[in-house]
């Protein structure tokens, strides 16, 4: 049996490209079905070989990046717990939060018969994930026939959930982008009587991630 | 609202969210109506 760590296969920045993809999707959806902007913004697409909604504003498209360009490290180090897409109200209160949750395994044990190089990850494991992977984008896709609509003029913001420690992982590509974080508020955090909808887990041998939505009991201002 | 503090070494768990904002609904509409006049110029040629 050959154990191989993270850090021989260069494995978490093959997570944290697969996962800032899968992010980056997700977000649009999200917003597409959501309706935090006009659907005029959105071109169907094809990702995971499912139809999908991304935006082709310009300035959007890059803000989306860049988040997730600053949180790429932070996956990159098994350093983040959680990645919240937060719509919020005209008051910029939140009023729903999908939250995905993600672990991954430090140790990778692979049996082999003999001692054969070994190529991590393989296509069939890449072809896994990208199965789960659409199963979840398949669930936000229908995700507003379990959620109240949202008020008008709502906007939205991304909350990474991780440790002081880690944050310094963050910096230098902060200082690259021009795209600073800072630490959350109360306000941006604070959700009254959230009623929790599950909507996917996905257990891979590479990552593991469970999204959920928590949505504000009374949504109007 | 705290900075991030470069010097911590800390391990309490933190909460992070961008300085900036996203794009206004305003001005992606604004964007997306100068958009469709746009197309409807280009298609009178």
């Amino acid at each position: 049996m050959t154990t191989l760590t993270r850090q021989d296969l260069n494995f978490g920045q093959v997570v944290a490209d697969i996962l800032c993809e899968f992010l980056e999707v997700a977000i649009h959806l999200i917003l597409y079905v959501r309706e935090v902007y006009p659907s005029g913004i959105f071109q169907k697409r094809k990702k995971y070989n499912v139809p999908v909604q991304m935006s082709c504003h310009p300035e959007l498209n890059q803000y989306i990046h860049d988040t997730l360009h600053c949180v790429k490290p932070l996956i990159e180090k098994n350093d983040a717990e959680k990645v919240v897409v937060v719509i919020m109200d005209k008051e910029h209160h939140p009023v729903e939060r999908f939250v995905f949750e993600i672990s991954q395994p430090p140790l990778l044990s692979i049996r082999h018969p003999r001692p054969t190089p070994i190529r991590i990850p393989s296509d069939t494991l890449l072809s896994h994930v990208e199965q789960l992977l659409r199963a979840v984008i398949l669930k936000i896709s229908v995700c507003d026939a379990v959620l109240e609509n949202n008020p008008p003029g709502c906007t939205f913001t991304v909350l990474v959930h991780t440790r002081e420690a880690a944050t310094r992982n963050m910096e230098k590509v902060q200082v690259i982008k021009d795209f600073p974080w800072i630490v959350a508020d109360e306000q941006e955090v604070h959700m009254q009587e959230p009623r929790l909808i599950p909507l996917k887990t996905m257990t891979s041998d590479i990552v593991k991630m469970q999204l959920y939505v928590e949505e504000r009991a009374q949504k109007a201002s | 609202q705290a900075q991030l503090s470069p010097s911590s070494a800390g391990d309490q768990k933190v909460i992070l969210l961008p300085c900036r904002s996203a794009p206004s609904l305003e001005r992606v509409q604004l964007w997306l109506e100068a958009r469709k006049q746009y197309e409807h110029l280009q298609r009178g040629r």
